[in-house]
C-alpha cells in the first residue's frame, strides 16, 4: 500500500479517538519538551556567560594569591610587587602585552551626609584596559596620578549616585577616604550583568596610595595580564605559572601558593557544569520517555485487541502481513511523532519565556529539535513494533470469528 | 490441466480444531467436492452443521487439517498466510453478514481498497470504483461514511468491493442475513446478474428462499455433505 494512503489512514485512526490519542501522547510531549526546554535554557546560559566574558575579552588572564579562590581576601603575601616587576621584565614573555596589578581593602567612605564601606581597588591605568568600563564623567586614574601618589579617586555609577545624588556632578568634589580627603575626578559605569555589580559598586584609587595610606603592607590581590595573541595564551600562562613557582622557591611537588585563572577556564567551567546538568536532565527525560513510550505500547495493544474484527476483514480482502505491520507502526509512530513536534513546539515557546525572564539570550537548537525527532520516531517504533507484530501475525479466520 | 478442469477441487478436506480442553472437534469430516467455473452454488445446513468451516477453506482463509484444496489446479492447502492473501484479494470477493465494512471510512476508500494491496495506480483505481460503485447503484453515496449509510447500501459497497479485483469466485456468507425481505431479494438481484454475466458465487444461507436462487444446493450435516442437487 502507498505510504500517502497509509499515513492518512493512520491519522484517521488517531482522529477517531482524539482524547485517548492525546493522553497517550502526553508521556512523550513532557519528555521532549523538557529536553529542549532544559537543552534551549542551557545553551542561552553559554552564550550569556561567553557574551559576558568576551566583553572583558579571552585575551587576559589573572593571578591570585593563595592556592585557592577563599584566599583572594585573606590577605596572603605570596603576590608582591617584585612578582609583578619580574613578569614585567622578563623579556622571553614576549605575548605580554600589560600587567595590571590589584590591591584591594574595604574602607570607610563618607561625604558630608552618606558614609559606606566600599571596595576600593588600588590599582594603575593599565586595570582600565581590563575591566572596560564607560567613563561617564572626568576620566581614569592617568599615570601621573599614578607615579605621583596623588589623593584622587574615580567611583563607580552607583557609589557617585549614593554620595552625590543622580544626574549631579561628581568631578571636583571631595570624599574622605579612612579619614583623608581625596578629590573625585572621574566616574565609571559598566553594563556588563556579571561585572557590572563590581565595578559599578567600587572606588579606584591610585594603587601606591592605596598601600602606603590604608594597607600600610605591601601586598597584590590580584595582578591581571593581557596578551597580544590570545591562541597563545595557554604557553603564557604556563611560562608565568613557572616564573611564579621559581620565585616563590616551590619545589616540583608543592602546590601553586598562587591561582592562574583565564576568562577560558571559567567558560569551560560553566559548560561543564550546564554539559552536567543538560545530561542530567537528558537522562530524566529519557526515563519520561520510556514511560511514554510504554503508554503508547499499552494503547496501542488495546487497538489492536479492539479492531481485531477490522483486521481481519482486511485479511479477508487481500492485505498482508506487512500491510498491517505497516499501518499499526505508522499509527504508533505518528502518534509518537506528533507528540514529539508538540513537544518540541511547547520547548521553544518555553525557552522563549524563560529566557525573557532571566535576560539570557534566547538559542534554539537545531541538534537538540532533530535529535528530538528522531527519538520521538524511535519511541513510536520500538514501543509500536510488538503490538503491530501481533496485529500482523492474527489468523485470519481467528480475527473474523472474534467477538 | 485443460480449460474444463474445475475452478475448485476440495479432495478428502477434513477439518479439526482444537478445543481449550485438549480434545479435538471435527468441524468438516473428508469433505470432497468440485467446482466449475460459472456455477452458483448455494451451501446451507443447520449451525454447526460446518457451512462456515467450509466457507473459510473456500474462501481461503484457512487451511484444512487433512486433504488437498486445488484452486485453478493448483493445491493451495499448504500455502503460506501472505500466499493466501494473494488469492484471496485477486480471486475472491467476500461478503459477509455483518462487519462488512471499516466505519470512519468513505464508502469509496472502503471500495478501493483491496486495489490498494494489490497496487493498483490511483487513477485506474478511481475509474473502477465509480464504475463498481454505479453497477450496484450506490455512485451518488461515494463520499459518506460507511457508518452513516443503510444496511442494505452496505450489503451494496460490499458486493462493489468484492467485485472491484474481478475475482474468480463470489463468496457471500448470510449476506441477507441482516436484512428486510424486500432489501434482501434486491441483493439478491444483483448477485444472480453477477452469475449471469459468468462469475462463479458461492453463498452460504440458512434461508430456504436466498438458498433457491442458486441452481446447486449442497447440504451439510455434522461435517459430512449430505445432498448436493443441481437444479435446471
Amino acid at each position: 500500500m502507498e505510504y500517502k494512503e497509509i499515513f492518512k489512514s493512520a491519522v484517521q485512526a488517531l482522529r477517531s479517538n482524539i482524547l485517548r490519542t492525546s493522553l497517550t501522547m502526553l508521556g512523550i510531549i513532557i519528555g521532549i519538551t523538557s529536553v529542549i526546554l532544559i537543552y534551549s535554557i542551557g545553551q542561552g546560559a553559554v552564550a550569556f556567560i561567553t557574551n559576558e566574558l568576551s566583553s572583558f575579552g579571552t585575551d587576559y588572564f589573572q593571578i591570585n594569591p593563595g592556592g585557592s579562590q577563599i584566599s583572594t581576601f585573606a590577605g596572603s603575601e605570596a603576590l608582591t610587587f617584585d612578582d609583578l616587576e619580574a613578569i614585567k621584565n622578563d623579556a622571553s614573555l614576549t605575548n605580554i602585552k600589560s600587567v595590571a596589578p590589584i590591591a584591594m581593602a574595604s574602607v570607610p567612605v563618607s561625604s558630608n551626609e552618606e558614609e559606606d564601606e566600599l571596595l576600593t581597588y588600588g590599582i594603575t591605568p593599565e586595570v582600565f584596559d581590563i575591566l572596560r568600563p564607560e567613563i561617564i564623567e572626568g576620566e581614569f586614574i592617568t599615570q601621573e596620578q599614578e607615579e605621583a601618589s596623588e589623593r584622587v579617586v574615580v567611583l563607580g555609577s552607583e557609589v557617585a549616585k549614593t554620595f552625590f545624588g543622580e544626574n549631579s556632578q561628581s568631578v571636583g568634589e571631595n570624599l574622605k577616604i579612612n579619614n583623608r580627603n581625596f578629590r573625585v575626578t572621574g566616574v565609571v559605569d559598566s553594563s556588563s550583568a556579571l561585572a557590572g555589580g563590581f565595578i559599578n559598586n567600587a572606588i579606584y584609587i591610585p594603587i601606591n596610595v592605596v598601600i602606603n595610606d590604608i594597607l600600610g603592607e605591601e601586598k597584590l590581590q590580584e595582578i591581571d595580564i593581557s596578551v597580544h595573541d590570545p591562541g597563545s595564551i595557554n604557553q603564557t600562562i604556563d611560562d608565568v605559572e613557572n616564573l611564579l613557582r621559581d620565585r616563590h622557591d616551590l619545589d616540583e611537588n608543592d602546590e601553586n601558593d598562587f591561582q592562574i585563572q583565564s576568562a577560558q577556564d571559567i567558560l569551560t567551567t560553566v559548560q561543564t557544569i550546564t554539559g552536567l546538568l543538560t545530561a542530567m536532565i537528558a537522562a530524566i527525560s529519557g526515563i519520561s520517555l520510556v514511560v511514554g513510550g510504554v503508554g503508547v505500547m499499552n494503547i496501542m495493544l488495546v487497538s489492536v485487541t479492539e479492531r481485531t474484527k477490522e483486521i481481519g476483514l482486511l485479511k479477508a480482502i487481500g492485505a498482508k502481513q506487512k500491510d498491517i505491520l505497516t499501518q499499526f507502526l505508522v499509527e504508533s509512530i505518528v502518534m509518537t511523532l506528533i507528540g514529539g513536534f508538540i513537544g518540541i513546539f511547547l520547548g521553544i515557546v518555553g525557552a522563549y519565556s524563560v529566557s525573557a525572564i532571566l535576560g539570557i539570550p534566547f538559542v534554539v537548537s537545531i541538534p537538540a529539535i532533530l535529535i528530538a525527532v528522531g527519538v520521538s520516531t524511535l519511541v513510536g517504533i520500538i514501543f509500536g513494533l510488538y503490538p503491530a507484530r501481533k496485529a500482523a501475525m492474527l489468523a485470519p479466520i481467528d480475527a473474523l470469528r472474534y467477538e | 490441466m485443460s480449460d474444463k478442469s474445475p475452478l475448485i477441487q476440495l479432495q478428502n478436506i477434513t477439518k479439526d480444531y482444537i478445543l481449550g480442553d485438549g480434545q479435538s472437534y471435527q468441524a468438516l469430516n473428508n469433505i470432497s467436492l468440485e467446482i466449475d467455473a460459472g456455477e452458483f452454488i448455494a451451501i446451507v445446513g443447520p449451525s454447526g452443521s460446518g457451512k462456515s468451516t467450509l466457507m473459510h477453506i473456500l474462501g481461503a482463509l484457512d487451511n484444512p487439517t487433512l486433504g488437498k484444496y486445488l484452486f485453478k489446479g493448483k493445491d493451495i492447502s499448504t500455502y503460506t498466510d501472505d500466499q493466501l492473501a494473494e488469492i484471496r484479494n485477486k480471486e475472491i470477493g467476500f461478503v459477509f453478514q455483518t462487519f462488512n465494512l471499516l466505519s470512519r471510512t468513505t464508502v469509496f476508500k472502503n471500495v478501493e481498497r483491496p486495489m490498494m494491496y494489490a497496487g493498483v495506480d490511483e487513477k485506474k483505481r478511481k475509474e473502477r470504483v465509480n464504475d463498481a460503485l454505479e453497477l450496484v447503484g450506490i455512485a451518488e453515496k461515494a463520499n459518506n461514511l460507511s457508518n452513516k449509510i443503510s444496511g442494505g447500501q452496505i450489503q451494496r459497497v460490499a458486493i462493489a468491493r468484492a467485485i472491484i479485483m474481478n475475482p474468480s469466485i463470489i463468496l457471500a456468507d448470510e449476506p441477507t442475513g441482516n436484512l428486510d425481505t424486500k432489501t434482501s431479494h434486491e441483493i439478491m438481484g444483483f448477485i444472480k446478474d453477477l452469475n449471469e454475466k459468468g462469475r462463479t458465487i458461492i453463498l452460504i444461507s440458512h434461508e430456504n428462499d436466498i438458498a433457491a436462487y442458486a441452481r446447486r444446493v449442497i447440504k451439510l450435516v455434522d461435517g459430512k455433505i449430505v445432498s448436493d442437487t443441481r437444479r435446471k
